[in-house]
C-alpha cells in the first residue's frame, strides 16, 4: 500500500470537515480529507433537518451560543458565493399551552443576548394568519426571521467542491484505523487507513459520531460521543406548501422536538425523534420512532396527509457528554485538533467554527506548517445546473450546448443526463452520490424510473460493469449478475 | 425556435396513447402527434414479455410487445406521427406544453386538443412507512421487470415479494425462471391485489407460497438487503406481536399499488379525483379543461390493457372532433356516485352526449352471486363474484338516460343479490 504526504489531514468530510477544508484551501498547504463513506455527505450532515438555526436555543456563554448566530450570518452570504440552496423562510417555536409561554420568553431573552436579530413573540392568531395550516392549539410562537432552510447535501458538496477546486484532495471509502504518533508520542505524524498511510504533521478530527474513537487513538479521553438517533418522514412535493416556514415545538431535555418544515426542494420534512442507541452506524428507523414523528408533526400541523409520505430516514447526532462543542488543539500530541461533538446547531455553526479553528491553527501550529495564503484561491464555485429550476431560455441554451441536457433521466425531479454525467465527473461514484448531487431518485417514485438509467450511466461513465455499480459503496451492489447465468453455473 | 403545431397531441406512447392516436386519425384529424419520453414505443408493455394481452381486443392471447406492435402498426398506417425521446416536462394551463429532445433541444407544442395518456407509476417503499434500513436490493416489481426483461440483469437471488399486485405476481414467476429463489408473496389485505389467473399461473403453478394478512414490518441490512421481518396483521392491519419471522433475502420486490401519473395534468390545472388520483372525466373522456382529454391508467388503474386501448381510442376520437370544432359540449352534468362497496370508478360525470361505459372496482370482495347496477334502473348485470383486483363495468345507454328526464345524479353499485 502506498504512503502519501500532506501538511494537514482532515478525518471526516461532513459539514465540519468540508468547511474546514475550504477554509484551509485559502492557504498554500497540502490538505487531504478522508472519509469512510462512498459519497459525501454521509453521517449526520446527510440526515438532518436542513435547518440553519437563528441562534436563540443556546445558553449565552456556551461555545454553541457563540458560533451559531455567526454561522447563520455566514450562510446567508455564502450561499451565493458557493451556489447552494438556502431559503430565508424564518422559523417559529410554538407554544401549545400556557405553561410553555415562559419558555418562549426565555428563548427570546437568550436570543437577544446571543445577538440574534429581529426576534419576536406573536400570538397564535397572528401565526395562523401567516400560516393557515398551523394548529388551532398553538397559542403563541417565537418568530425568528433569520432562520433558514438549507439544502444540506448541496452545502457540504459546495464547500468540498470549492476546496477541491482550490487544491484539497478528497479520499472516499478511506477509513482511518490508527492515528500515528512520533516515538515519544509528543507529535502527530499521520494516519493509517485501509487505503494506505497518509503522513502529515497535523490531523484534524472531524469524525462526527466516531470522533471520540479517533481522539482515543491519541490518548484523548476527555469526551464521549453518545449517538442519538433521529427518525424522519419526507412527503411528496404536492403537500410541501402546507407550511412556509420552519415549525418547532417548545424544546425539551431531549432536544428541539419534532418539527415540520418545507425542505429546500419543497417537500415536507417531519422529524426528528431523539433516541439514544449504542450502534454508531445503524441508521435504521423504527416503528415507534416513525409513530412519534407523525404524532409530533400533527401537533403542529394537524392536516398533514400521511399517504403523501415518499420516504423515511434516520440520522445519528454526535452528542458529546460535555454538553457543548469540543473544539480544541491538543498540547500533546502536538498537531492534533478536535472539532468534535458538533451536534445541533452544528450544521449552522460549522462555517464559523472552521474560520475560528483555522485562525487558531495559524497561531498555535505555525511551527508545523507554513500557512502562506494561496494567491490563486478562488472563493466562488457553481453547482451542477439545476434543470428543474431554470427558465425556459436557460434550459434551451443548456440543451443546445449539450444535448444530454435535453435527455431526462429522473422525471419526478426533472434531472437530465447532462446533470448526472457532470455529477460523475465531479466525483460521484454511486447511485446515492448521483442522488445527492442531482436529486435523481429523490422524488415521488424514489428511483423506480431513473434507477436502471442511473446504473447504466454510472457503468458507462466509470467504465465498470453494470454489476459493479453500488448504491452507496461497500457491498451495496444494485445488481447481482446477468440473466440466464444461473443455468450455466457449475453443477447445474 | 419555431413551435410544433398539431391538431391532436397525445402524451405518452403506451397502449392508451397509441390507441388515442389511432382514434384521432379515424375521426379525421389531420396532424396527430404522440410524444413519448422513451426511445421506443409501447410504454410498459415493452417489458411485459408474458402472454395474456389482447383476448378482448384481438380475440387471441398475445405478449405485451406483440399486442402493442399491432397498435403501433395501425397507428403508423393511419399516419400518426411519433416523437420518441421527447419528454413533456412542462405544461401550461391552456394545454400548450414543452418537450425536450436531445436532437431538437427544447420545443413548445401547440395543439388544438390533447389526450393525456401518461399511464401510472408504482408506489415506492417509502410510501409505506416500513421501518428499518435502506440497503440496495429493494425494487418495485416494475423496475425489476425492466432490469430482467429489457436490460438482462438480475436484481437479486433470494427474493421476497411484498404486495400481490399483478406485476409482483408476474415477477415472482419470472425470477423463478431466471433461477432465483422466491420465498413468498406477502399481502397485508385479506384478499389478493392482482388477478386470480395470475395467482394460479404465477404462484400456484410454481409452488410459491402466498401469505394473506401478512406483511413486511422491518427491513434489515446496511449495504445490501440481508433480510426482512414479516408478521401477521390484525383487522386494523397492525402487526400482531409474537408472529414476527425473519426471512433472509437479498431482494425485496414491491407490488403495493399503482398511482396514476398526473404531474402534467396538475400543471394544466385539470381537476384530479382524490380517490382515483386521476383526472375527473365525463363519458367522452373529457377532463375539466374542455380541450384536454384523458384515457387509460392515467385516469384509473385498469386490470386489462384491452380496456385501456378501447378508452384511448375513444379519447382520441373525441379529441379529434374537438380539434375540428365538431365536438358538442355536454349540455347536462349528471354526477356519477359510487355505492358502498365501490372503491373507485370512472367517469365521474356524464354529459348526456353518448352511451357511457363506467369502470369500477369493489372495496370488499364478494365471493358469491352479485350484480352491477346503475340506479335508477339504468343497468343491471349479474356477476358470479366481484373482486378488488378486477375491474367491473356498466353500460348506460343514452336513450335510457334521456328517458329519465331531469336527473342530476346516478349511482353505480355492486352488491349481493
Amino acid at each position: 500500500m502506498s504512503t502519501q504526504y500532506y501538511d494537514i489531514i482532515i478525518i471526516g468530510g461532513g459539514i465540519v470537515g468540508s468547511t474546514i477544508a475550504r477554509e484551509l484551501s485559502r492557504y498554500d498547504v497540502r490538505v487531504a480529507v478522508l472519509d469512510k463513506a462512498a459519497e459525501l455527505p454521509s453521517g449526520a450532515s446527510r440526515a438532518n433537518s436542513g435547518m440553519v438555526h437563528a441562534g436563540y436555543d443556546d445558553k449565552p456563554g456556551t461555545v454553541k451560543a457563540h458560533f451559531c448566530p455567526k454561522g447563520n450570518e455566514m450562510y446567508r452570504n455564502l450561499y451565493e458565493e458557493l451556489d447552494f440552496t438556502l431559503n430565508k423562510v424564518g422559523s417559529y417555536v410554538c407554544a401549545l399551552a400556557e405553561n410553555e409561554i415562559p419558555h418562549l420568553n426565555l428563548l427570546l431573552e437568550q436570543g437577544r443576548k446571543n445577538g440574534v436579530p429581529s426576534l419576536e413573540i406573536i400570538s397564535g392568531d397572528e401565526l395562523r394568519s401567516r400560516e393557515p395550516n398551523a394548529s388551532k392549539d398553538i397559542i403563541a410562537a417565537l418568530w425568528a426571521p433569520t432562520g433558514c432552510i438549507i439544502n444540506n447535501f448541496e452545502a457540504v458538496l459546495a464547500f468540498m467542491d470549492n476546496a477541491q477546486q482550490n487544491g484539497v484532495e478528497l479520499f472516499l471509502e478511506t477509513e482511518v484505523s490508527d492515528v500515528l504518533l512520533s516515538q515519544d508520542k509528543r507529535q502527530v505524524v499521520g494516519v493509517n487507513t485501509n487505503k494506505g498511510l497518509f503522513l502529515s504533521p497535523i490531523v484534524i478530527n472531524a469524525a462526527g459520531v466516531h470522533s471520540d474513537e479517533i481522539a482515543k487513538k491519541v490518548g484523548d479521553e476527555s469526551f464521549v460521543i453518545h449517538p442519538r438517533r433521529g427518525d424522519y418522514f419526507i412527503t411528496d412535493k404536492y403537500v410541501g406548501n402546507l407550511v412556509k416556514s420552519f415549525f418547532f415545538p417548545c424544546p425539551s431535555e431531549a432536544g428541539k422536538g419534532i418539527t415540520v418544515a418545507p425542505t429546500a426542494d419543497h417537500n415536507l420534512l417531519m422529524g426528528p425523534t431523539s433516541i439514544f442507541q449504542l450502534d454508531r452506524d445503524k441508521t435504521a428507523t423504527t416503528r415507534d420512532g416513525l409513530e412519534q414523528v407523525i404524532e409530533g408533526a400533527r401537533r403542529l400541523i394537524p392536516s398533514i396527509p400521511m399517504n403523501m409520505a415518499i420516504t423515511t430516514f434516520a440520522g445519528l447526532r454526535a452528542d458529546p457528554d460535555t454538553g457543548d462543542f469540543v473544539i480544541n488543539i491538543l498540547k500533546r500530541p502536538h498537531g492534533f485538533v478536535n472539532v468534535a461533538g458538533i451536534k445541533s446547531p452544528g450544521f449552522t455553526s460549522a462555517p464559523a467554527i472552521a474560520q475560528h479553528i483555522v485562525e487558531r491553527m495559524k497561531d498555535e501550529l505555525k511551527d508545523l506548517v507554513d500557512f502562506k495564503p494561496d494567491k490563486n484561491f478562488v472563493p466562488e464555485r457553481k453547482h451542477i445546473p439545476r434543470f428543474a429550476y431554470l427558465s425556459m431560455e436557460e434550459r434551451s441554451a443548456l440543451a443546445k450546448k449539450d444535448p444530454r441536457y435535453a435527455q431526462i433521466v429522473c422525471r419526478c425531479e426533472s434531472v437530465t443526463e447532462g446533470q448526472v454525467v457532470e455529477a460523475i465527473r465531479r466525483g460521484a461514484k454511486t447511485v446515492a452520490a448521483v442522488k445527492i448531487w442531482t436529486r435523481a431518485g429523490a422524488g415521488r417514485c424514489q428511483g423506480g424510473f431513473c434507477g436502471p438509467r442511473v446504473i447504466e450511466i454510472l457503468s458507462r461513465e466509470l467504465n465498470i460493469p453494470m454489476e459493479e455499480v453500488t448504491r452507496h459503496g461497500g457491498h451495496s451492489r444494485m445488481l447481482v449478475g446477468k440473466t440466464k447465468e444461473y443455468w450455466f453455473r457449475e453443477g447445474m | 425556435m419555431s413551435d410544433i403545431i398539431v391538431d391532436v397531441a397525445v402524451i405518452g406512447a403506451g397502449p392508451a396513447g397509441i390507441a388515442a392516436g389511432v382514434g384521432a386519425k379515424e375521426a379525421g384529424a389531420e396532424k396527430v402527434a404522440i410524444f413519448e419520453r422513451d426511445w421506443d414505443l409501447g410504454g410498459i408493455l415493452q417489458q411485459c414479455i408474458h402472454p395474456g394481452f389482447g383476448l378482448h381486443a384481438f380475440g387471441e392471447e398475445l405478449t405485451g410487445p406483440e399486442y402493442v406492435h399491432r397498435w403501433i402498426s395501425k397507428a403508423r398506417e393511419a399516419g400518426v406521427e411519433f416523437w420518441t425521446n421527447s419528454m413533456v416536462f412542462h405544461m401550461e394551463e391552456n394545454g400548450s406544453f414543452w418537450i425536450m429532445n436531445p436532437s431538437l433541444g427544447i420545443k413548445k407544442v401547440v395543439a388544438k386538443s390533447l389526450v393525456l395518456a401518461m399511464g401510472c407509476r408504482e408506489r415506492p417503499l417509502g410510501a409505506l412507512g416500513i421501518p428499518g434500513t435502506r440497503p440496495a436490493g429493494i425494487y418495485t416489481a416494475g423496475t425489476a421487470q425492466r432490469l430482467v426483461n429489457m436490460e438482462g440483469y438480475m436484481p437479486g437471488n433470494r427474493v421476497v415479494i411484498l404486495g400481490s399486485g399483478d406485476v409482483g405476481l408476474i415477477m415472482a414467476r419470472r425470477m423463478i425462471w431466471e433461477g432465483a429463489e422466491v420465498l413468498g408473496v406477502y399481502e397485508i389485505m385479506p384478499w389478493p391485489g392482482g388477478l386470480r389467473r395470475n395467482i394460479a399461473q404465477c404462484l400456484d403453478d410454481y409452488g410459491i407460497p402466498f401469505y394473506l394478512e401478512e406483511t413486511v414490518i422491518e427491513v434489515h441490512g446496511k449495504d445490501r438487503l440481508e433480510g426482512v421481518t414479516v408478521a401477521k396483521v390484525d383487522k386494523n392491519r397492525n402487526p400482531i406481536v409474537g408472529t414476527e419471522k425473519f426471512l433472509g433475502c437479498d431482494t425485496l420486490l414491491l407490488a403495493v399499488g399503482l398511482i396514476p401519473e398526473n404531474e402534467l395534468s396538475r400543471m394544466a390545472n385539470v381537476e384530479i379525483n382524490p380517490v382515483t388520483q386521476g383526472p375527473i372525466v365525463n363519458e367522452l373522456l373529457q377532463t375539466t379543461k374542455p380541450n384536454i382529454f384523458a384515457a387509460g391508467n392515467v385516469v384509473i388503474v385498469y386490470d386489462l390493457v384491452d380496456w385501456v386501448s378501447m378508452e384511448g381510442e375513444r379519447a382520441g376520437r373525441n379529441a379529434a372532433l374537438f380539434a375540428a370544432g365538431k365536438f358538442k359540449p355536454g349540455e347536462k352534468k349528471i354526477k356519477v356516485s359510487g355505492g358502498d362497496n365501490v372503491r373507485l370508478y370512472s367517469p365521474q360525470w356524464l354529459s348526456g352526449q353518448s352511451d357511457a361505459t363506467i369502470y369500477m372496482r369493489v372495496t370488499q370482495p364478494i365471493e358469491k352471486s352479485c350484480k352491477v347496477v346503475v340506479e335508477p334502473g339504468l343497468y343491471e348485470k349479474r356477476l358470479r363474484y366481484a373482486r378488488p383486483g378486477e375491474m367491473n363495468e356498466a353500460h348506460v345507454k343514452l336513450q335510457d338516460l334521456q328517458a329519465l328526464g331531469d336527473v342530476d345524479e346516478i349511482v353505480v353499485d355492486i352488491k349481493e343479490v
